[in-house]
């Protein structure tokens, strides 16, 4: 039996389709490339293992995972920081809506049995000029830096995030726990040390009465029931 | 009251990235939808094995994020990443290709027993075990991903006399292989790319 291997055909690629699927192709080209799949057997057989695979990522390796496991990458040690320079700040903290990495804090409590989600997190980015770095832990938080937090809610429907330090509680995030760069961007003027508090919530949370409890008690005030604590530690200086 | 200045919106607006730099709600879930699938499915496919692919995935993904103006500046980002993966997972097999010959005989005999032709893709997947490591990325290419030469040339950096070489190298090889392991199979005579 003679079998040839294949290759590619007169007007047929596999990494064209790819292409066309990710939305690469533009103008002419995508309507040449659409235009030979609308009838061309070979490349519509090509297109459906296209969408399978679409179906077969969603079912083995959900975004949630993948991002957490990105995230994981992103922050291991040997790698170093991640440095993400000359991104705007947006952009870099939109990173971080799952790849969260360096200043990730996973959510545990086994002092109260509470388990986790599932991968929520949460990344400090700093801005200085045109640089945009996320905060390694430990990393000072320069003088002017405008800092954005970026959360990994994993699954958790509300949020509020505080900053405390020796001058109290700052609420700077109270509402739904959406995945990625909160809405404002903040500079940090207060002295160190301080705690960048993030709480998460299927439930309600009362924020303001919560930033008076912190202002009493501090970043380590125990959360509400059912409701669970991501800490990142504050301190001023430069890197 | 801990002191903090609150910035709206965290940037002037002129300084926002458009939508096409930073599709919401963020890049990783827009590299995630528009390629992951192609990139697990590169994985499962050179690597049989999904866990390994789910792993292989990630890692392919965390190093497009450490070298994220190299993916942006590059002509397609689905060439590039399917490049990386592509090189990922020949880089994990390397260690791993000594039944070659049995992976040959199962994707040249596995269809047969049910009337069909082989799978060529499958067949050139099994056959990449018995490749020169410098040709398989290039078989890969080519006979999965369907580029031309040229494309290859481009995509890979190297020249097109060399990407010809390499497939030769690889089909050279392929033949070899089939006619120790499946000597029922052969490849057409003057077919060499």
């Amino acid at each position: 039996m003679t079998l040839a291997l294949g290759g590619p055909g007169l007007a047929c690629s596999a990494m064209r389709l790819r292409r066309l699927a990710a939305g690469e192709l533009l103008g002419e080209e995508r309507a040449r490339a659409e235009e030979h799949l609308a009838g061309c057997a070979r490349c519509q057989a090509t297109a459906r293992e296209i969408e399978a695979e679409r179906r077969d990522l969603a079912e083995s390796l959900p975004f949630q995972e993948f991002a957490a496991g990105v995230a994981e990458r992103l922050a291991r040690p040997a790698q170093g920081p991640l440095v993400l320079r000359a991104l705007p700040l947006a952009l870099a903290a939109g990173l971080a809506v799952a790849a969260a990495t360096p200043l990730l804090l996973r959510l545990t409590r086994p002092e109260d049995g509470t388990r986790p989600k599932g991968g929520a997190s949460a990344v400090l980015f700093a801005q200085e000029g045109a640089a945009v770095r996320a905060l390694a832990p430990g990393d000072p938080i320069p003088e002017g830096a405008r800092l954005r937090l970026s959360l990994v809610p994993a699954g958790r429907r509300n949020a509020a995030v505080y900053v405390v330090d020796a001058d109290g509680a700052a609420l700077l995030y109270a509402g739904p726990a959406l995945a990625g760069p909160l809405p404002d961007a903040f500079e940090w003027t207060g002295g160190g040390p301080g705690t960048l508090l993030v709480l998460l919530s299927d439930g309600p949370l009362d924020a303001v009465a919560l930033a008076a409890r912190l202002g009493r008690e501090g970043a380590r005030a125990e959360p509400p029931p059912g409701a669970e604590a991501v800490r990142l530690p504050l301190r001023r200086g430069r890197r | 009251m801990a002191r903090l200045t609150v910035i709206e919106g965290g940037r002037a607006e002129a300084e926002r990235p458009g939508p096409s730099a930073s599709p919401a709600p963020g890049l990783l879930e827009d590299l995630y939808r528009r390629h992951a699938p192609a990139v697990y499915g590169r994985c499962r496919f050179l690597l049989r094995d999904p866990e390994a692919a789910r792993d292989a995935t990630q890692d392919v993904f965390a190093r497009a994020l450490r070298a994220l103006p190299e993916f942006r500046a590059a002509a397609s980002p689905t060439t590039w990443l399917m490049r990386i993966a592509t090189h990922h997972c020949l880089n994990l097999l390397r260690a791993a290709r000594a039944g070659w010959r049995d992976e040959v005989r199962r994707a040249a005999d596995g269809r047969r027993a049910q009337g069909l032709e082989p799978d060529r893709r499958e067949l050139v997947r099994a056959l990449l075990g018995a490749a020169p490591v410098e040709a398989r990325e290039a078989a890969v290419l080519y006979y999965v991903d369907e580029m031309t030469q040229e494309e290859i040339a481009l995509a890979t950096g190297r020249s097109l006399p060399t990407v010809r070489k390499r497939l030769r190298q690889f089909l050279a090889s392929a033949r070899a292989a089939l006619a120790e392991a499946c000597p029922g199979l052969t490849l057409p005579e003057g077919d060499e790319p």
